[in-house]
């Protein structure tokens, strides 16, 4: 986005009225740059409280659709956990954590694809994409088949995972220099290993049913709890905050390495914990909801588009939490097809924005 | 090896070294078949195994095993390598892409969606009408992968097409799903379509083997055509080809091995990736002799996949689509990597 030059602040000297329309003009820069300001929030705050509605519109119906014998004036106090019985299972027990896990799930994804896109520059390069989330799904069900038991032990495995992921994609990836579309390809074929693996677990694994399969090889918010909830909602309130300190020195990156340092930035530690931090996010949502694919890709440039390239990190969990709610409500209540599992809905809105991301533009577009 | 310089400077693979090599490939194949006719849960040493090849129709259980279960699993085992991997090398030949591969580029998984898409919605039953439709729907895919790849901003067309493959398998994969997925009965029939395997396929032996045998003729006499193609459209258009045509062929016969593999099996991808490299790593890039390589590798290779994903499984066999991405992906990474592949 382009910055405008700041206006010509010329030292203020007492001269002949010849001056006059001079100072004008410097107001009226200031006058514009301020309105320019305003106008950029105003950008910002439509399409944020228009999501925002949209997602209370889209979690009501995923809470009130085809409720059959549940009296409409027990949902909200059921949603609070204050009925027994029908109402109470249904609603809160059933629907509850599962469009919430959906939204904060979605929030996540977002928050780690705006992250790996503002530090990489390139709009491919999200934990999706390059396989973060594959690895975290890996690790996860690694220790749902072999120790079932561990307290948080998918929650910690899917950390380790996708830790993991990260850190053999960058070293996969390096040969003097990291170039973007080698990440992605490397990414790409560490997904395959990772879904193989999966596949390969399920078939040495003692039981194993399709709900559970297509959790975690597609994603799904089926039989999601409230201690995924509580799960997920410790992990966004933590990566919000992280994510808003790093929302400075991600900033000089983006100008380059030098600018960033002389502007007091660490860079590699900056970059480290911007990889870790999104890498981190995506392993949580993955941890409780699976690799719903596409949502960390798609939510950025939308996010962006909204709203303008600089305020897209602030965007896009709304964004991100909006499709996969959007998905889910699709993927319970479609006709014809549901119920199927989130992740189908996810990438067949995200595959083909995915393929108008890797169009070419004609020369001078905005990518 | 410099990929760039063999295949402009028209390699020319001297008879000797060519069929030195057709023939240990042979070798590989005649022991990767004995292997897997033997090897599985019921272990029946070589010496029988060759013994029950020679004599058919034995009366004993070991022979009864062989001949119903194991010899027609690995002759599909055989066919299908034979036909991803000659199909994945005419791939890459027609779009100077060394990541092609039918899997990789999606069009199995197109292939996969129409036969779902006939099943669910049209009862087709049969594994012709699955190739018909199988047929169709790697043509349709193949095309559309094409369309995209080429115009993809991503500096070079190798990456282009692969993340075009990418997105369009990943579309097909999720429609597939969600026509299988609301019915649990449906899904459980119809889960080789989204994971390629072997497991029960035996049966599909005698009804694919036309589909299959013309595909493979077909491809055998495709090399000279290649190799010219490969010095660039003017100079093939000089030496006489019709190079529109030509390409179209060459597409075609391509798209048909992909589609009578996927009809058998299911998708099943990085075989005609590694069975390419292996093949022009041995015998160089002169495809008259690496076309029959690449389908020997390719046979070598799934029954492998094969072989070890039925001794690996605890309880159950591990599909073979699963063994061969885990086969299959370090070589990608490793050609990912190569410095004349990514545009920095």
């Amino acid at each position: 986005m382009a910055v405008l030059d700041p206006p010509e602040a010329g030292p203020p000297e007492a001269g002949p009225p010849g001056t006059r329309p001079r100072e004008t003009s410097a107001a009226a820069v200031a006058l514009l740059l301020s309105r320019r300001r305003r106008a950029q929030a105003r950008r910002a705050a439509v399409p944020a409280v228009l999501l925002s509605v949209l997602l209370v519109g889209l979690v009501a119906a995923s809470l009130l659709l085809e409720l059959r014998r549940v009296p409409l004036a027990d949902v909200a106090p059921a949603a609070l956990g204050l009925r027994d019985g029908l109402a109470d299972y249904v609603i809160f027990r059933i629907r509850m954590p599962r469009v919430l896990a959906a939204g904060l799930a979605g929030a996540l994804f977002g928050i780690s694809g705006a992250l790996y896109q503002g530090l990489i520059r390139n709009p491919l390069a999200t934990p999706d994409i390059v396989g973060v989330s594959a690895g975290a799904g890996a690790g996860a069900i690694t220790v749902l088949v072999l120790a079932p038991t561990l307290p948080y032990g998918t929650t910690l495995a899917a950390l380790a995972g996708s830790f993991l992921a990260v850190g053999l994609i960058h070293a996969l990836s390096w040969r003097g220099g990291v170039d973007t579309y080698r990440l992605v390809l490397v990414g790409i074929g560490l997904s395959a290993v990772c879904t193989a693996y999966t596949n390969y677990l399920f078939t040495i694994a003692d039981e194993h049913s399709m709900d559970v399969a297509m959790r975690w090889l597609i994603g799904s918010t089926a039989g999601a709890t409230w201690q995924g909830v509580r799960v997920l909602a410790v992990a966004l309130a933590v990566c919000l905050v992280v994510a808003r300190l790093l929302t400075r020195p991600l900033a000089g990156i983006a100008l380059g390495d030098e600018l960033a340092t002389g502007l007091g930035t660490h860079v590699p530690r900056a970059r480290m914990l911007t990889l870790l931090l999104g890498a981190a996010a995506a392993a949580l949502a993955t941890s409780v909801v699976g690799p719903i694919g596409f949502v960390a890709l798609i939510s950025g440039p939308i996010a962006a588009r909204l709203a303008g390239g600089d305020r897209a990190c602030a965007l896009a969990p709304l964004v991100g939490a909006v499709i996969v709610v959007g998905a889910d409500v699709l993927a319970q209540r479609a006709p014809l097809v549901s119920p199927v599992p989130t992740g189908v809905f996810t990438a067949l809105l995200g595959a083909p924005y995915f393929v108008h991301l890797i169009l070419r533009r004609p020369n001078g577009a905005p990518a | 090896m410099n990929s760039t310089m063999t295949e402009l400077s028209s390699p020319h693979t001297r008879p000797v070294r060519g069929v030195a090599v057709t023939l240990s490939g042979s070798m590989a194949l005649a022991i990767v078949i004995v292997a897997g006719v033997g090897l599985g849960a019921r272990d029946i040493s070589p010496l029988d195994v060759v013994r029950a090849l020679a004599h058919a129709g034995g009366a004993d259980y070991d022979a009864q095993v062989l001949w119903t279960e194991r010899i027609p699993r690995t002759l599909l085992a055989v066919l299908v390598g034979a036909s991803l991997g000659s199909s994945g090398l005419i791939m890459q030949a027609l779009t100077l892409n060394p990541l092609a591969d039918p899997g990789i580029l999606g069009v199995e998984q197109g292939a996969a969606l129409f036969v779902v898409s006939g099943v669910v919605m049209f009862h087709v039953t049969g594994v012709r009408a699955y190739f018909w439709l199988a047929l169709a729907g790697a043509a349709v895919t193949a095309a559309l992968v094409y369309g995209i790849g080429v115009r993809t901003q991503t500096g070079s067309t190798t990456i282009g097409l692969v993340l075009a493959g990418v997105a369009v398998a990943a579309i097909c994969a999720s429609a597939t799903t969600l026509l299988v997925a609301r019915d649990d009965a449906a899904n459980a029939h119809l889960r080789f379509w989204s994971v390629g395997q072997l497991t029960g396929r035996a049966g599909v032996l005698d009804e694919i083997v036309p589909f299959a045998a013309a595909g493979l003729l077909l491809a055998l006499p495709l090399g000279r055509t290649l190799n010219m193609l490969n010095l660039g459209e003017d100079a093939a258009a000089a030496l006489g080809v019709r190079v529109g045509r030509a390409r179209l062929m060459c597409a075609a016969v391509g798209v048909l091995l992909c589609a009578s593999a996927t009809a058998a099996v299911g998708p099943v991808a990085f075989v005609g990736l590694v069975a390419a490299h292996c093949a022009r790593l041995m015998i160089g890039a002169d495809h008259r002799w690496a076309l029959p390589l690449s389908m020997t590798c390719g046979a070598v290779l799934l029954c492998l996949a094969d072989i070890v994903g039925r001794l690996a499984g605890g309880q159950g066999e591990v599909q073979v689509a699963v063994m061969t991405a885990l086969l299959g992906t370090p070589f990608f990474v490793w050609l990912a990597r190569r410095g004349d592949l990514v545009r920095v």
